[in-house]
């Protein structure tokens, strides 16, 4: 079988160990405000195409040599990784099969029985937090968070090399107080997971002009040095291990 | 920390444009006024030693490395027995031509006009390659940007490694001239060839005890300063300086001071004999290192003062200039003498060869950022992860610094030439990217051939899209090709004709340099010309290898046969009657054909269509030039290397099917046309080493450009370093990358006083960015920056 990816992204180096691919997977349950990759909220659209199973594998085949060298490997990314599941667990059966490094990056809006499968033949989690609040999560993503937070406790507790990821926009939750609030979820809830902080940009903008949208307003901005270095320094102090994959 | 002291000297290294002395030029021409009748040898043997000693001596303040090539501080020579015709032509325009610019005053013009190009009208080793070139040669080889050898008849060959381990370090050039005298000793009076022999070591002879007799007038002049300077530090540097000059280069050295000071004087003694390009230093580290841990146990160096050493030395390297052709300096750019000096690798038996002095080249390249030496690395799948660390340390500062090679790759290109095991592991690089040794002979970028002419010669009956002129063979028009398989065979068939010609303009170069320009001083400096007791010039060295041909345009071709085939032959887009009046029109009113010419798949991105064609036409270059042999009988040898003569080469080709347009740069070494790479530099990559790059045993060369950003962190230079083990391992002999945005690069162009230190990765070497004209410094802006994301 196969499944519906806006594309395969060779030579990555941020989402994971060493040069990786990542593959995007289209299709996302959430729809955030400030999204960078638009195209990927739906399984299809004018960037976004159907591939076969075989078809990646042999894509990321050729890819071997630069993973083997540097310790890389591949990211199953999106969208949301996990919003086709039966594909996902496809290609992550093959690849575990082959002896491949695997790492997904997801917002942890899934069903967890029907993703643990997957998340164990994971070498490395990502996975985003983006607001504690429920009310303002429902507004800006349009679903609340409480799965996610389920799903992200669940998670920790596998056993897996897991890093939490915020992204970090001003007009969100670029402030101290949605921050310290994240922070005490993890130290709480989630033990043992690293932390990175992700400033927010607008690379995205060209997309959302391709797909005949408007992208976000200047309501979201993002932050300085000086507030990413400081929002740091407050999850050290809160007893995280706040890790860069820059 | 770069001291104070290197720090001036780079300031005015980096300010200081390039001055050009007539000293050399005016002794050379009054010795050769003395010599006529003698044989050619002792001719310029005679010629270097009254050069040794007459040339007026300056010691620069502040130097701890002495000897100069003529008056100036940066400086440069004239080589009138090669070729003095260019110099008259163009030297009233040298301060004012766009590339590689010099001063050279109208009295100094007024002289040389008067003084030295009448003695050699006539003589010269142009006009005799000139008058020797059959005429259907000369119509596609000289000044046409199809076939070009210029560099080798216009200029000295320079190509050669002295050989440090084997003769110099071991004899001092006092050692090498007993040798001479006891080999003479030997020959036999009544044997024509042993007389030939005697003129050799006489030679030799003589050129020893100039480079002796130079050091001496060196030591003579330290002391004088020492006596007359108020500084007493400073006075007692001199007199160091002038102990040195004392015992070298006639003796080996002693200490890590002294032997760097004997590598200076033999690149001195090189370039005076011939203002050669490519007078390599070789594995610097394997045979400095000894003096560098002696000296450290014995406690009479530190480290700061050795790397301070090492630094001067770079700047020595960097303050001569190249004096060439405005033809030659756009196949060359960037004031580039090509001095390539390599470092780690494996040892001639095989172990780890990295040591301290490994670290310190790179270390000094970092410092200095001078243009020279050419710093290149050997790298083995297993070095050690300090130095390769180190290597992409010094990659993401933006110099271009240093050119990476694959260790094993360098050693089967020369294992494919027939080098023992042992020579071929103990390989250094020559020029840019040329896999070489100490113990060998070869003209490493003999000619550049043209590619992309071949493929207009075959769609445009054999005549040049922009003069019309019949260039190539006759061809029936290209409505007449009716299958893709045609279009091939006539790219291949005005291919072979042009690796036809281009043996034919190398092979009467050979002769002409034979006859007329032996090299005795260089001669003395290799280990087999002293048992054989025969020139370079006449095959003397251990390993001669035949003539490296550069094959310039091969992503231009195999895009362009790509777009044929697919727009014509595949997809039915047009005929190839319109596909030939588009060219012939510069694509003028066919801009909907160009898009979709362009849109065909690009060499460059690991797309089997097109790289198979590339990998075709490789291996057939290989075949077709490999069949010819030189004047002693060995095979042509073939390269793709860079230089900057993708540049004027581009110039001289009309459009062609891949979408480029009259005039453009063509592309270089193996690298992806500009701008079409745009997967990524791991595609890149596994394009290039689908090439069977080590059968072209004259060195690949792939040149790559990235982001800074990309390896600003330890992790990305970590990443960088297992993308370099990747290609290394899939058959990639070279890589270099340029890691400096586009935003530098446009405001050095805005502002260069700014920019005056800014190194640019070129093609197989860097340079200042400033001191490129325009058009290539776009082109180098114009390079995919790879961003990875």
């Amino acid at each position: 079988m196969g499944g519906y990816i806006m594309q395969l992204q060779n030579y990555s180096v941020n989402d994971g160990d060493g040069i990786r691919t990542v593959v995007f997977l289209a299709g996302c349950p959430l729809h955030c405000a400030w999204c960078a990759n638009p195209e990927g909220q739906a399984l299809q659209n004018s960037m976004t195409h159907w591939a076969e199973t075989g078809e990646i594998l042999s894509q990321l085949h050729r890819q071997e040599p630069f993973y083997r060298a540097s310790g890389g490997g591949i990211t199953f990314s999106g969208g949301e990784a996990t919003t086709q599941p039966a594909f996902l667990a496809e290609l992550t059966d093959a690849l575990y099969d082959e002896g491949y490094s695997l790492a997904i990056e997801t917002c942890g809006q899934f069903d967890f029985a029907r993703i643990e499968p997957v998340l164990r033949k994971m070498d490395h989690i990502f996975m985003d937090l983006k607001l504690m609040d429920p009310k303002r999560h429902q507004k800006f993503t349009g679903v609340d968070n409480a799965r996610i937070l389920e799903n992200l406790a669940r998670t920790a507790k596998l056993g897996i090399p897991t890093t939490v990821r915020i992204p970090t926009i001003l007009g969100v939750n670029g402030n101290d107080e949605d921050m310290a609030a994240a922070f005490d979820f993890l130290v709480r809830q989630c033990p043992g997971v690293t932390l990175e902080l992700l400033p927010y940009h607008r690379y995205g903008e060209g997309k959302y002009r391709q797909l005949g949208l408007t992208p976000p307003g200047a309501e979201f901005d993002i932050p300085s040095k000086a507030q990413m270095a400081h929002w740091q320094q407050m999850a050290r102090a809160a007893g995280l291990t706040v890790v860069s994959y820059r | 920390m770069i001291t104070k002291r290197i720090e001036a000297i780079r300031q005015n290294y980096v300010n200081a444009k390039p001055q050009i002395s007539c000293e050399r030029a005016a002794i050379w021409t009054e010795s050769y006024k003395s010599t006529e009748g003698q044989p050619a040898c002792i001719r310029a043997a005679r010629a270097f030693y009254d050069c040794c000693d007459r040339l007026s001596v300056h010691i620069f303040e502040g130097e701890l490395v002495v000897g100069a090539i003529g008056e100036f501080r940066k400086c440069g020579i004239l080589t009138p027995e090669f070729s003095w015709q260019w110099v008259d032509r163009e030297m009233d325009h040298f301060a004012t031509r766009p590339q590689d610019p010099y001063v050279m005053t109208e009295e100094q013009r007024k002289f040389v006009r008067e003084s030295i190009f009448p003695y050699w009208k006539g003589k010269s080793l142009e006009e005799a390659f000139l008058a020797r070139l059959p005429e259907g040669t000369r119509r596609v080889g000289v000044d046409t940007g199809v076939i070009d050898s210029d560099s080798k008849w216009r200029q000295a060959v320079g190509e050669i490694t002295p050989d440090y381990q084997d003769v110099l370090f071991p004899l001092g050039f006092g050692g090498i001239l007993r040798r001479a005298e006891e080999q003479m000793k030997l020959l036999d009076d009544t044997k024509a060839e042993d007389e030939d022999k005697r003129d050799f070591y006489q030679s030799v002879i003589l050129a020893c005890r100039g480079i002796i007799r130079l050091a001496e007038r060196y030591a003579e002049e330290a002391e004088r300063l020492a006596g007359l300077e108020s500084d007493p530090q400073r006075a007692e540097e001199l007199r160091a300086i002038a102990d040195n000059c004392r015992k070298v280069p006639e003796q080996p050295p002693k200490t890590f001071w002294q032997a760097i000071q004997f590598v200076w004087f033999t690149q001195l003694g090189g370039i005076l004999s011939e203002n050669p390009l490519a007078l390599n230093p070789g594995r610097f580290d394997q045979y400095m290192d000894p003096y560098y841990e002696a000296d450290l146990a014995a406690g009479k160096i530190t480290p700061d003062f050795a790397q301070e050493l090492v630094e001067a030395l770079w700047l020595k390297y960097s303050e001569w200039v190249w004096t060439i052709s405005a033809n030659t300096a756009d196949y060359f750019a960037g004031y580039n003498q090509f001095q390539n000096l390599t470092v780690g690798g494996k040892t001639r038996d095989g172990q780890d060869g990295t040591n301290a002095v490994s670290y310190m080249a790179l270390r000094a390249t970092e410092e200095v950022r001078t243009h020279q030496p050419g710093l290149s690395v050997r790298i083995q799948a297993d070095c050690p992860k300090e130095f390769l660390s180190a290597v992409t340390h010094l990659v993401s500062k933006g110099t271009g610094f240093p050119a990476i090679h694959s260790d094993n790759v360098g050693y089967q290109m020369l294992l494919n030439l027939g080098y023992s095991p042992e020579d071929a592991r103990d390989w250094s690089n020559c020029g840019c990217v040329v896999p070489h040794s100490r113990k060998t002979g070869e003209w490493t970028s003999a000619a550049n051939l043209n590619f992309g002419s071949a493929m207009e010669y075959a769609l445009n009956q054999g005549k040049s899209l922009m003069s019309g002129e019949q260039m190539g063979l006759f061809e029936v028009p290209a409505s007449e090709f009716t299958s893709y398989d045609e279009v091939e065979a006539a790219f291949f068939r005005q291919f072979d004709n042009l690796c036809r010609h281009t043996v034919i303009s190398l092979v009467t170069a050979q002769r002409v340099h034979r006859e007329m320009v032996p090299r005795p001083f260089l001669s003395a400096c290799n280990e087999h010309c002293l048992e054989s007791g025969t020139d370079l010039s006449r095959g003397g060295a251990k390993y001669n290898i035949g003539p490296v041909v550069t094959g310039i345009g091969l992503a231009v071709v195999a895009n362009s046969l790509a777009a044929v085939k697919k727009l014509v032959f595949e997809d039915h887009v047009c005929d190839m009657a319109t596909l030939a009046k588009a060219l012939q029109a510069n694509w003028d009113g066919y801009e909907e054909l160009r898009q979709k010419a362009a849109a065909c798949p690009k060499y460059g991105n690991d797309d089997d269509f097109v790289d198979d064609i590339a990998r075709r036409v490789a291996n057939h270059f290989h075949d077709q030039i490999h069949q010819y042999k030189d004047i002693f009988g060995n095979p042509f040898t073939t390269a793709f290397m860079g230089i900057s003569n993708y540049i004027p080469m581009g110039r001289a080709l009309g459009a062609t099917p891949d979408g480029r347009k009259n005039g453009e740069p063509s592309s270089e070494g193996v690298s992806p046309y500009v701008g079409t790479d745009t997967s990524t530099p791991l595609a890149a990559m596994r394009s290039s080493a689908k090439l069977n790059q080590e059968m072209h045993s004259g060195g690949t060369l792939l040149n790559l450009r990235l982001s800074p950003d990309l390896v600003a962190t330890k992790r990305g230079q970590a990443n960088l370093g297992a993308m370099i083990l990747t290609l290394f391992s899939l058959g990639g002999f070279h890589v270099q990358f340029n890691c400096i945005s586009s935003d530098v690069l446009h405001a050095a162009q805005e502002h260069p006083e700014n920019y005056r230190d800014l190194l640019v990765r070129v093609a197989g070497y860097s340079t200042q960015f400033v001191n490129l004209s325009r058009s290539m410094q776009d082109a180098i802006i114009a390079r995919t920056e790879h961003s990875g994301f």
